[in-house]
């Protein structure tokens, strides 16, 4: 029997000794922050993760446009989808636990702090070109998303007055730590404006003429056309969007149906959010479109109604780019499932470019009645003559119609919206109420109380 | 066969003989106890054979026998009493109490100890208990039987997840699970499905091969499982071989079932009308309404004239069935012994396309190599086939038929065809041109040597080794959800392994008036998990349902994680004079799971006894047959976190499919266990012999350093932290009542009751700080996880307005109670609490000649449960779903008093969150009745059949509840794993009500 005893005893002893390291162990799917922030190669690495965060479904691919666009609803579209929270867009009648609502922030401000990262980082970047790429490409994510998240969250801009209304948090510091977590307050609204500014400025100063699917410095300054246009400095915005137009290189597509549904970016679009079969969901189809082009709804959850047909009195291939679901009406544009998303197409610009000129009554590249007209013509539309500020915000529909455009030219033109003044606390995104349960320093949005 | 036979024939010979030869006389006599009082109803048997008689009210017995023969005297709680019959013609018998009763074995992990000489709280379940019915998981057989264990099946699917709840809930965001231990291996216990549905990892265990299950439920007895003894452990000990005949088991049952509850819901003409007045009051024309209507109907006659009437729930739950078959064999010798078996189950739920089929096998073996080594394996391995739906959140899933519209025809002409044209996608597609299989394939096995060093002293090591590997796949083809990709396929596979060492010695000795039993060693465990999937679009044709035809891979990946357990432990026992019990014990566990700065934990406990009855004022006294006080205090862990939840991370994060990193947590170097401290009192109480007994336990269950994921300000990049914060408490009482009313040898009847009621209080959260998830809410001075919602204060009878309180708090501290129309203006208030505050389960077993019976009673008291799916079912007609038919009540001019507010079609009137959808949910349901008969031994022998018993059984015959959804068990399975989501039903399917026909054969 001694030899069991032995036997015992080895195995014991195996056993006793050298366990300890066996506590020592590596995740195999992620990298500690040690490891990431001393390797240069992983600065493209966390660039390419902020624009996963911006060009979330949740962001900029569908579903801010969407709230936009069911905000301004008086009636040209229907909610015919059975998701409680664009309901609550459509009836005006958001609550601060509003998903959409939340995810919006929560993503956006992700995408914010992985640009504060990298901006954070970018001494360890040694080739200098590389790095003036990246800190512009950073500073166009961080910048658009200020902009965004400003539009909704806060009182509208207005031109001329003290934009002292509660904006958001600026935050220009990365976290990669869970002691350096702060408890921000609300900056103004022209401290917002002023931030995503100085970013796009940067980035436009900072980034290539082009730069493949990436934004290169067309892309910010497409960015600030828009964001001029909002503050009602149409001087800004008309030069940005000429500069866009006359140096960018991209054009106009051949026809309207080719600006939309591409795979790939094509010679309209200024930047597009990329999405593929395995990557990134386009959630302009999801709400869209019919179940048969993917879609979430036999019918398409969101239905266009009569009354946007009003806008078309001729011909135009714009008035017919839709299609038929279970005896509703859809907009063709979101009709492929994996299509891009056209964040900024130059058809954006020339409206820009000629609502501001003629508004400071200046001819700037183009006549605003020219630039128009060339607009309509690519649509088979009939030229107008004797040209009217309506007009030209009546074309903006036209071209624009479903990009998400609506409630922002409402505020900033200062209309009535079905029934609500343009500045109504309930046109206003409620600050998400899992935020302000987590920061009791936030100050939440009048006219929301739970 | 021949040794079987020969033995056989040798009794009957030896029979024949004796009847023929030995000499028959009258034989009388007086049993009296122990006190010399009196016995009556002692029974009497003459030893190997029919013979027998009792003791009448005077303790007098008269029976005819032979010289030579054996008289065996049986009386409950009593010692059994052999007796020789000689030339006497009288014999007078003085029982003892019998020490026996007491001491029944209980194990109490690395060992065990006797019931009288247990000094914590442990409930044990014996095979009888487990085995005489055919359940469908090892869980569910553990429901209503332990005081203060709540045990729920998530929903009605087959392999639903079982939530185990012991004494109360006491982490946040930690697993709320026990620790599982298979013949003393901890064993795996995560769920693998890949659709947020979880699968019961425990469903590929046979409950057939199950001996018994002790529930550790306070920390004394549960700390010597250090870090992962919080939620109670659960051990399980797997049937063994026992020497002497070789006995062959087989038994086979077949039950029909159905869902314990339906609901009703709007026909086609109620449809019609609700929807028409909606429309109406939201400014719609009654052609706009019929424009609505023709979208989801085939015909315009199919609405107008009622042609059409779909019973969308009928298509979904159906008549389900139960198949269970089994074989086991067991025997042995004196040096080998064994057990070996197979079961099949085939089981069809109540949801159309759920099914499951479970194979699965178990050899036991033991082995005496000498007088002092032992060794022995338990093996078992399964496999499990599931026909899996869609989760609870999808419009795929049964159960959301219900949404869909009278009027719209379920399928096509054909009748095969599912329609496309409902309000929502058509589930039935799901049958017709979708699948969704899981094979999970379990593999327990368990070496272990056992070597007796001296005759005090032994040595066991222990070798475990589990795997739980499970492929799961899905199909959804051109006519699903999936269409515009001409279909949509995955495939997922997981290993997860886990690798156990246990090695301790075991000491025994008796000092002087001191038992020592004396435990030590350690244990290392190893936890490796690897994942792969792919998944793919565009398929040829829908013949082709694997991924090598998809056109397009869309997706795939692999992903691997672990952890490691490397633990100490020791304990002592001692009983001094046999009734001063005295027991601590230690475990020092270190694991890769804790903060690098706190990786080891130490887990002490104490407990204390003392045996009353066996003090000399009381020793030998019937009336108070046993009295024992029992205290307990000790320190134990919950370690089920995230396995590198202390560290700051950055994974991956993929855009256009280019590579790229972000953060993926914000982690805590101090991050360690939850650590609870609980406090045990306990009094075991045994009357008239312990024909009753009964047992009270006071507790206090305090945990702090909870877990949780504190949520953060999204500003700063990600929503929560990992944190050890906050403190919570649970306290409560259970009673356990045993009772044998009646025993004679015609009729038995024993009757168990437990009840126990908890309180859950969250003392301390970080900054103080609410943490709200949905509808639940962690607050300071509140139960964890309470209902936090806006009070519906009903319908405004002047407007048909739905109406809230506004509860908003006042400067007094009270609340205005005045209500509004406008739900902005109300504040969300604690509404409930969505666990039991009293559980209680009640058994009572009967025996009559050859019948048995059973029934147990199961109830629960105090929890609620928020119907999430009530703002679209029962929502005043706000969208097209279908609408429960109590909205027909609703609000239809001034001056109506209801509850349903005016239905509006878009109109949102009252579908926020709030009561309006909350319901208390007490039932008390006849969880099992079982009605066996077992036959004769006069006609089984001659079968040459040791045992053969026919029974009927039905679980969840009866449910008594108020709850007004389905059943007041079934929560949403899509968020069972966020324990602060509790009591949350969405479209939940109920559990199904079964009924069984079976037999136990052995020979």
């Amino acid at each position: 029997m001694k030899y069991f005893n032995l036997l015992l005893i080895f195995s014991i002893s195996i056993l006793f000794t050298g366990c300890d390291d066996n506590l020592e162990l590596e995740p195999a799917q992620s990298l500690t922050p040690g490891a990431v922030l001393t390797d240069e190669g992983n600065m493209q690495n966390l660039l390419i993760a902020a624009y996963d965060f911006a060009g979330q479904d949740e962001v900029l691919s569908g579903q801010s446009q969407l709230a936009s666009e069911l905000l301004a609803n008086e009636g040209e579209l229907a909610w015919r989808g059975t998701f409680a929270d664009p309901a609550e867009f459509n009836r005006k009648e958001m609550t601060a636990p509003n998903f959409f609502v939340e995810r919006f922030w929560e993503l956006g401000y992700a995408g914010i702090n992985q640009a504060n990262i990298i901006l954070n980082n970018l001494d360890i970047i040694t080739d200098s070109a590389e790095s003036a790429r990246i800190e512009g490409e950073a500073k166009f994510i961080r910048g658009t998303l200020y902009f965004e998240l400003a539009r909704f969250f806060a009182l509208p801009y207005q031109a001329g007055a003290t934009n002292s209304q509660l904006g958001l948090p600026i935050q220009l510091d990365g976290v990669v730590d869970a002691g350096a977590i702060t408890f921000p307050t609300r900056s103004t609204l022209e401290e917002v404006y002023n931030q995503a500014i100085s970013d796009l400025n940067d980035a436009y100063n900072l980034l290539p003429a082009s730069n493949g699917v990436f934004a290169d410095r067309y892309s910010a300054q497409g960015v600030l056309a828009r964001l001029y246009l909002q503050q009602g400095n149409y001087a800004a915005a008309r030069d940005a969007a000429n500069d866009v137009l006359t140096n960018s290189g991209h054009s106009l597509a051949a026809t309207y149906a080719a600006a939309f549904n591409n795979d790939s970016d094509g010679v309209e679009d200024i930047f597009m959010w990329q999405i593929t079969t395995q990557d990134g969901v386009n959630d302009f189809n999801t709400f869209w479109s019919t179940r048969d082009f993917g879609g979430r709804s036999i019918t398409g959850d969101i239905t266009v109604e009569a009354p946007y047909f009003n806008l078309f009195t001729a011909p135009d291939d714009r008035s017919t780019f839709f299609y038929e679901g279970s005896g509703t009406t859809l907009t063709t544009k979101w009709q492929s499932q994996f299509a891009n998303v056209p964040y900024l197409r130059i058809g954006e610009m020339h409206l820009i470019r000629a609502e501001s000129n003629f508004r400071l009554g200046t001819s700037t590249g183009l006549s605003a009645e020219d630039e128009i007209n060339a607009l309509r013509g690519r649509s088979n539309a009939t030229p107008i003559t004797g040209i009217t500020l309506q007009d030209i915000l009546d074309e903006r529909r036209r071209e624009l119609g479903f990009e998400g455009h609506t409630l922002h030219d409402g505020k900033r033109l200062q209309l009535t919206i079905d029934g609500f003044a343009f500045n109504d606390d309930l046109l206003v995104f409620p600050i998400p109420q899992r935020e302000l349960d987590a920061n009791p320093d936030l100050q939440p949005n009048p006219g929301y109380s739970n | 066969m021949r040794t079987k036979l020969n033995g056989i024939l040798t009794l009957f010979l030896a029979l024949t003989i004796q009847i023929s030869f030995a000499q028959e006389k009258t034989l009388t006599g007086n049993v009296t106890d122990q006190d010399g009082l009196p016995l009556p109803g002692v029974n009497i048997v003459v030893n190997g054979t029919s013979n027998g008689t009792q003791t009448d009210f005077d303790g007098n017995y008269s029976i005819v026998v032979s010289e030579g023969q054996v008289l065996v005297f049986t009386y409950l709680g009593l010692r059994t009493t052999n007796r020789t019959v000689g030339s006497a013609n009288t014999i007078n018998v003085q029982m003892d109490v019998d020490a026996q009763a007491l001491e029944e074995v209980v194990l109490v992990g690395f060992g065990q100890t006797s019931k009288a000489r247990l000094t914590d709280n442990v409930a044990s379940i014996a095979s009888e208990q487990i085995n005489e019915i055919p359940v469908p998981s090892l869980q569910s057989t553990l429901v209503g039987k332990a005081a203060g264990v709540q045990i729920t099946q998530i929903n009605g699917r087959g392999e639903a997840g079982i939530q185990v709840r012991v004494r109360g809930v006491s982490t946040i965001t930690g697993s709320q699970e026990p620790l599982y231990v298979v013949d003393g291996i901890p064993i795996i216990n995560t769920d693998e499905s890949v659709n947020d549905s979880p699968i019961n990892p425990l469903i590929g265990i046979n409950p057939d091969d199950i001996e018994s299950i002790e529930i550790l439920k306070d920390a004394s007895s549960a700390a010597i499982y250090g870090a992962r003894g919080t939620n109670g452990v659960v051990l399980i000990t797997t049937k063994k071989g026992k020497q002497g005949k070789t006995t062959v088991s087989l038994r086979s049952s077949y039950g029909v079932s159905r869902a314990t509850n339906t609901r009703e819901w709007l026909n086609t003409e109620e449809y019609v009308e609700l929807f028409t007045e909606a429309g109406l009051n939201e400014g719609f024309t009654e052609d706009d309404v019929a424009g609505f209507f023709n979208i989801f109907a085939e015909n315009e006659e199919d609405w107008r004239d009622g042609l059409v009437d779909t019973d969308w729930q009928d298509l979904a739950l159906v008549d389900g069935e139960v198949q269970d078959i089994g074989v086991s064999v067991s025997g042995g010798n004196e040096k080998t012994r064994f057990f070996i078996s197979t079961g099949y189950n085939k089981t069809n739920t109540i949801i159309r396309g759920n099914r499951i089929e479970r194979y699965s096998l178990r050899a036991n073996f033991d082995h005496n190599v000498s007088d002092r080594f032992k060794i022995g394996i338990n093996s078992t391995i399964s496999k499990t086939q599931i026909s899996r739906l869609s989760n609870d959140n999808a419009f795929a899933t049964p159960l959301q038929a219900i949404a869909q519209i009278p009027f719209t025809r379920p399928y096509t002409d054909d009748g095969v065809t599912p329609n496309d044209g409902a309000l929502y996608y058509n589930f039935l597609f799901q049958e017709f041109n979708a699948d969704h299989d899981a094979n999970v394939w379990r593999n327990i096995l368990n070496l272990f040597g056992e070597y007796q060093i001296t005759d005090n002293l032994r040595f066991r090591t222990e070798i475990g080794y589990d795997l739980n590997n499970q492929v799961e796949e899905r199909f959804f083809g051109s006519l699903t959800e999936f269409a515009s990709t001409n279909g949509f396929a995955d495939a997922n596979s997981v290993q997860n392994e886990k690798y156990v060492l246990n090695n301790y010695f075991t000491y025994d000795n008796t000092f002087g008036s001191v038992d020592l039993n004396v435990v030590g060693g350690m244990s290392f465990e190893q936890d490796n998990r690897d994942l792969q999937f792919v998944e793919g679009q565009d398929f040829p044709s829908d013949a082709l349902q694997t991924l090598n035809s998809a056109g397009e891979i869309v997706g795939g990946g692999s992903s691997r994680t672990f952890f490691n357990f490397l633990s100490y432990f020791g304990r002592a026992n001692a009983t001094i004079f046999g009734k001063y019990l005295l027991k601590a014990s230690v475990r020092v566990d270190g694991s890769s799971r804790f903060g690098e700065d706190k990786r080891y934990g130490t887990f002490p406990a104490f407990s204390g006894g003392w045996i009353v009855s066996e003090e000399n004022f009381l020793k030998g006294n019937r009336t108070l047959s046993n009295l024992k006080l029992r205290a307990s205090w000790g320190l134990t862990g919950n370690a089920e976190i995230d396995n590198f939840a202390s560290r700051t991370l950055l994974g991956s994060r993929t855009y256009n499919q280019s590579p790229g990193l972000s953060i993926t947590q914000l982690g805590d170097p101090e991050l360690s266990w939850e650590e609870t401290t609980q406090t045990n009192f306990g009094i075991d109480l045994g009357f008239f012999s312990n024909r009753i007994t009964a047992s009270l336990d006071y507790y206090t269950k305090i945990t702090d350093g909870i877990l949780l994921d504190v949520p953060v300000p999204s500003t700063s990049g990600v929503e929560t932290v990992v944190r050890n914060s906050g403190e919570l408490e649970n306290k409560g009482l259970e009673f356990v009542l045993d009772t044998k009313n009646i025993i004679n040898d015609k009729f038995t009847w024993s009757t168990s009751f437990n009840i126990a009621k908890n309180e859950n209080e969250v003392t301390s959260l970080p900054n103080d700080a609410d943490i709200i998830s949905g509808q639940n809410i962690a607050r300071e001075g509140e139960p964890i996880a309470s209902f936090f919602l806006v009070e519906y204060a009903g319908v405004d009878p002047a407007n048909g307005d739905a109406l809230f309180v506004r509860n908003t708090l006042l400067p007094d501290g009270s609340r205005d109670r005045s209500t509004t129309n406008n739900f902005g203006e109300a504040s969300r208030v604690i509404a409930g609490n969505p666990f039991p505050e009293v559980i209680a389960g009640l058994t009572n077993n009967f025996t009559f000649a050859n019948f048995d019976a059973s029934f147990t009673f199961q109830g629960q008291w105090g929890a609620s449960i928020y119907n999430n799916g009530g703002r679209f079912q029962s929502a005043s007609a706000d969208f097209f779903d279908n609408q429960s038919r109590d909205q027909l009540q609703r609000w239809q001019q001034p001056g109506d008093i209801t509850d349903v507010p005016q239905v509006r079609l878009f109109g949102g009137n009252g579908t926020q969150a709030s009561t309006r959808y909350l319901d208390e949910a007490d039932f008390i349901r006849l969880r099992n009745l079982t009605v066996g008969y077992t036959f004769p031994s006069k006609i089984t022998d001659k079968l040459n059949i040791q045992r053969l018993r026919l029974y009927f059984t039905g679980v969840n015959l009866l449910t008594f509840t108020d709850y007004n959804s389905w059943d007041p068990e079934a929560t949403a399975d899509f968020n069972a794993d966020n324990s602060l989501a509790a009591g949350i039903e969405f479209y939940s399917a109920p559990p199904a009500k079964t009924f069984t026909f079976g037999f136990n054969l052995d020979f």
